[in-house]
This record gives C-alpha cells, structure tokens and sequence, in this order.
C-alpha cells in the first residue's frame, strides 16, 4: 500500500474505486520555417483552424458557461496578432507560432500574484490546445477508454477534459496541480464528487487499473490499499451515504426536539436566486433577505417600483411562508457606485444602516411603501438593522405608519397586520432588550456584528482574529437576556448571524430558548438534524452550565462532550 | 481624444467572464481604446490583453478614446463597466 497527503480539498467525501490515469500525450508542435509564399497559406490555415475552435466552444458553451470565456479567447485579437505576426515577420509555421505566443502568456499569467489569475493560466493552455489539434486536424477523447466508476488521477484537468467525460462513470478526482478554484474543484463541487488537488508529482507512481482510496477528510489517496482499510473505507462510505439519507428523509419531518419542542429552520439570502436554492432545503422561511443587493447592483437608488417588483416576486417564491426584509443596512464595508458616503475614521461605528436611513427620509419611505405593497401578497415581515435607540425604532415606525396612512388614502392594499421587528447586533440594543420587546413583534440576534461590538474587536483585523469568538462568554450570556427579554415580553427570538449555522452552538442557542435560526441554507439540514435528535430539557440543562462559565475554554469543554 | 475615469466595481475584477464581455463590447466601436491601469496600458479589445493587466475590484482606471465616434464609445465603455459587466455585487 502507498499513500499520498494531499493539503487541498476540493470537493467532500470518499471514495473506492479503480484509478484511471490521465497521461497527457503532448502534442508537439511540428517546428518548421515557411517560405514567403507560405505566409497567406499559414494564416488561412490558422484562421481556419480558429474557426473550427470556436465551432466546438459555442456547441460546449450552451453546457458550461466557462467555455464562453474560451470562445471569446480563441478569437482573440492578441493572440491572433501574436501567430500572425511570427508567422510573417519570423517566417514560421501555425504551430510553432501558436505555441510561442502561447508561451508568452502563461508565462505572464503564471506570473501574477492572484490566485484566481495564475489558474487562468491553464485557460490559455486549454485554448491553445485546442488551437493545436484543430491546427494538425487530430480529434481526441482519452476518457473513452474509461469503462467502469473510476477515481481519475491527472495532472490538471481543463473544462475541455471534463466535458468529455462520462461523470456517471467518475468517483473521484485528484489532481498533481490545481488549487480549490480551479477548473474541476468547481465541477467536483457541484456534483458533489469528493476531489483532492495539488498532489504534487504522482502520476509516474500510479498505474490505470490500481485500486485505490480517496479520503477528503485526511486528505489522502491510498493506493493498493490492504483488505482491512477498504473495509474501513466501505463502512465510512456507507454511513455518510445514509446520513445523506436521512438528511433527505428529514426535511419533510417537522422542526421539533425529541421531547416536542417547536423550533423554526430559515435561510439567509441576498436575492431571489438564493431564495429559490433555499427553498430545495424545505426550510420554514426566510430570516433575513438582505435588501442591500437591490441597492448595490443598481447605478440609482432603486424606485419604489423596481423594489415592489423585487419584494412582490420573493414574497409570491415564498407562497405565505415568512419573509422577514432587513431594511436597507449599507454603509461600514458596503459601498453603492452612485452615493458617496463620508469618509469616516470608524466607519463601522458611523453613519450606515437605520442611521442613514433616518437621515435620509425620502430614500427610506420609498423602500417602506414597497414593502407594505409587496406585503399584500405574502407573508412578509419588516426588519430594523443597527438599531441602539427606541428612539431610532419609533422614528422608523412613525415615517412607516405615514407610508401605511398614504396608501389606505390612495386605496394601495398591504397587510395591516404587517410584523416589525429589529436585528440585535449592538450592546445598547442588548442593554434595551426588554424595552424593545414591548415594542415589537420579533428580534433577529445578528451575532456578526454583535460579537464585534461586544468584544470591541474588528472582525476583518486578521492580526486580532483569534478574539474574534463568539463563544466568549460576553457575547453567549448577551444571547440568553435577549431571548429571555423577548419571551418575557411575548416577542419571538430569531437569529440570523453565522453563530445560527454553528454545528457546536445549536443546541445551546436551542437550549437558551432561541425559537428561530436563520442561516445560509445549505447549513440548515445539519442543524435540524441535530436538533431534532436532542431533547429540549437536556439542551436548557446544558444551557444553564454553559452560561456559568468564565472562559471560552470552558464554555467549549462543556459544548464539545 | 476623450478620456474618463471609472473604477471597477464588480466582485471579481477583469477575470475570464467580465473581461470578454468587455471585450466584446469594445471589439464594435470604432475608436482606438486604451485603457490605463496604474503603469500598464492596455488594448480593450483583447481578452488576454485586459486579464493580463490583472485589474482586481476597485482598481481606478482611465479609458482613452480616439476616433470619429470617440464621444459615443467612451460613453459605451463607461456605461459597460458601470454595469459590472454581467456580474454584480
């Protein structure tokens, strides 16, 4: 048995199968010098050979969109500027100056200090591959010869190999080169095939037909592995395949603990693509659309039209489950291209969110009247961010009942019984909580922003990221008298923060009496399986110690028994 | 010649996709285009050309129009990377 450690994951899972190695055979370029009267007879060759490219890309791009950037590439005017120009002034053949010019920019792309950019460089590889083999009229499919489910082992491997290949036939990938944006990180990823990239040199090592094991985990490939470690490999598979199962099984079985306790599972999203994803996960609602997309991928403010429209199309996606908005929060690190915000030394403690949209009055009843129209036709509920004041929330409220008094007088309908909460993301909010329950219907605990209020340390500052925690018992013991505020005052505790999608928070958070978690949706099936598998009185146990703890070592000896 | 400044506002830069949008969209105007990042000067019309410049989100760059129609291009290219190109926030 022989193994290989492999740093990058690309794609989750294991696998068992035979390997298939991809021995790239490099088609050579035929070096050779022209006459000048070859020169119109080479470059109608290397148009021709341009054309039949680009034929090939436009069938492929209708599958794989990547291939539309190939196509666009192989017409490139530096490239053909580049073979053209060698063939006249260096009087070579297509080839050579097509594996010249190509050279050249590889050589500049794998120069490049992004990640993302140096992958790019494999783009040209590709193109100009194709280039070659259009060029010397050679067709070729190594994976034809690839008969049963295999583990494909290459050196890197170009949309133009995975196009070719049968995916029912592929267990999984490893790759000599490649980092986890690459090419086939991102198909393994969304077929959901476990992938490792950035082997290092194996390929010499490994033989088509070997047997070998995958593990994404470790990030190992074993290969002619001993009888026992396939057993091994065979139970892991197994297991993982029937937690996929139940997964499955679970999303149409109710949000509630072993003992019977209701809790409610919601997705975070930005648009109304993410919502119609969300809603594969059979999810209660949703938690908090975040409304700033409407802002940020416009060149205006958007009217009051362009956001019913946006609102009316979510709420109607969303057929009378829950759709909590979160008025517009921009400002700190979000920026609009038609809008300059002040320069500000602090810019997370200044003017953004609920306090701009305070200030700027017009711009905030324009998204509040689109609310209320869009709410006549769905489940929607009305959501304050950044708020530190009653005062703040009975401004907001004050111009939200104007926009309900101008439409009742202009026989607009919306939902009278519109809800109104706000997010709780700032010590003061926290310090107010029970105030604020009087006054609204729910509270979304935005744990991002809290747990850096809290603590006082920024979240994007990587040299203080390791207080960055919101396990700190500050921040959990904020959590609890926020949902204890609510509750004592019949207001419903949410929270739409990363801390919600935590795999070791959720029974605690569960515990705490948290009704409702909102997350990004491919974290829910997790979360509600743990849930479901645990009783409410033994989470509130766990609770009551974790919430005695004076270090987060403490807290996380407790969550990680 | 006309020239204008914009900075580039969607999410991944002039990678593969935006950069053959741009491409594409400066390959029908008239004008000779170039575009000025930093110290490097490029030719619009070329994918490789506009990827190599490596312009990543919020890089400032000036677009240099020249031509019988140099007005209504430099507009064209403005409105074009305002867009993001295909791909927003």
């Amino acid at each position: 048995m022989r193994e290989w450690k492999v740093p990058k994951t690309a794609s989750r899972g294991y696998a068992i199968a035979p390997l298939f190695v991809v021995k790239h055979v490099e088609v050579t370029a035929s070096e050779r010098k022209i006459s000048q009267e070859e020169i119109d007879s080479e470059i109608a060759r290397f148009e021709a050979a341009v054309a039949k490219a680009q034929d090939e890309l436009l069938e492929l791009a209708a599958q794989n969109e990547i291939f539309a950037g190939h196509y666009a590439l192989a017409g490139d005017i530096a490239i053909y500027d580049g073979v053209t120009g060698k063939v006249k002034n260096d009087l070579v053949n297509a080839e050579l100056a097509l594996m010249q010019t190509r050279d050249e920019y590889v050589a500049v792309f794998e120069s490049m200090e992004d990640e993302y950019m140096r992958e790019r460089a494999a783009d040209m590889k590709d193109v100009s591959k194709r280039l070659l083999y259009a060029l010397k009229g050679i067709e070729d499919n190594a994976f034809a010869a690839m008969k049963e489910k295999s583990i494909i082992a290459a050196k890197d491997l170009a949309p133009s190999d995975t196009a070719k290949m049968n995916m029912e036939l592929v267990a999984g990938f490893i790759t000599e080169e490649g980092g986890v944006t690459s090419h086939v990180s991102i198909i393994a990823k969304n077929l959901g095939i476990p992938c490792l990239v950035g082997a290092g040199p194996m390929l010499s090592d490994v033989k088509t037909g070997e047997t070998a094991v995958l593990d994404t985990d470790k990030g190992v490939l074993y290969v002619d592995p001993d009888e026992a470690l396939v057993k091994e490999y065979e139970v892991k598979i197994e297991e993982l395949r029937r937690r996929d199962e139940e997964m499955e099984r679970l999303s149409s079985l109710p949000c509630e603990t072993q003992d019977g306790h209701a809790f409610s599972i919601c997705a975070n999203v930005g648009n109304v693509v993410d919502i119609k994803n969300a809603l594969k996960y059979n999810i209660d609602g949703v938690g908090l659309f975040r409304s700033e997309f409407l802002y940020m991928e416009n060149d205006h403010f958007p009217t009051e039209e362009e956001q019913f429209a946006a609102y009316k199309e979510a709420a109607e996606l969303m057929a009378g489950k829950e759709l909590t908005i979160r008025t517009l929060d921009i400002g700190g690190d979000k920026g609009l291209d038609y809008y300059e915000f002040p320069k500000e030394e602090n810019p997370f403690l200044g003017y953004r969110a609920i306090r701009m949209c305070l200030d700027q009055t017009d711009m905030f009843k324009t998204q509040l009247r689109a609310l209320l129209r869009a709410s006549a036709f769905g489940y929607i509920r009305i959501m304050y961010p950044m708020m530190i004041s009653v005062e703040e929330l009975q401004a907001a409220n004050a111009l939200l009942e104007e926009c309900k008094a101008e439409l009742r007088a202009e026989g607009t309908s919306f939902d009278e019984k519109i809800q109104v909460g706000i997010m709780v993301e700032t010590p003061a909010a926290v310090m107010m909580a029970d105030e604020f329950a009087e006054l609204v219907d729910f509270f979304s605990i935005g744990t991002n922003d809290l747990t850096q209020y809290v603590l006082a340390v920024d979240r994007g500052n990587q040299k203080i990221s390791e207080r960055y925690n919101s396990f700190h018992p500050a921040v959990l013991r904020a959590i609890a008298h926020t949902i204890a505020a609510a509750h004592r005052h019949g207001a419903k505790a949410g929270m739409c923060g990363e801390f919600a999608g935590d795999e070791k928070a959720s029974a605690l958070l569960m515990g705490m009496g948290l009704d409702e978690f909102s997350m990004s949706a491919n974290s829910t099936p997790v979360v509600k399986y743990q849930l479901r598998g645990a009783s409410y009185e033994e989470m509130q146990k766990l609770a009551g110690e974790v919430l005695k703890q004076s270090t987060v070592a403490g807290v996380m000896a407790l969550l990680e028994k | 010649m006309v020239q204008g400044t914009i900075t580039v506002n969607n999410k991944s830069g002039l990678h593969l996709r935006p950069a053959s949008e741009l491409a594409k969209i400066a390959g029908k105007l008239r004008s000779e285009i170039t575009i000025v990042a930093g110290e490097k000067r490029v030719n619009p019309k070329s994918v490789l050309i506009l990827m190599s410049a490596g312009i990543t989100k919020g890089t400032t760059i000036d677009i240099i129009c020249e031509g019988e129609t140099e007005e209504a291009d430099l507009k064209v290219m403005m409105d074009a990377i305002a867009s993001g190109l295909g791909e927003g926030e």
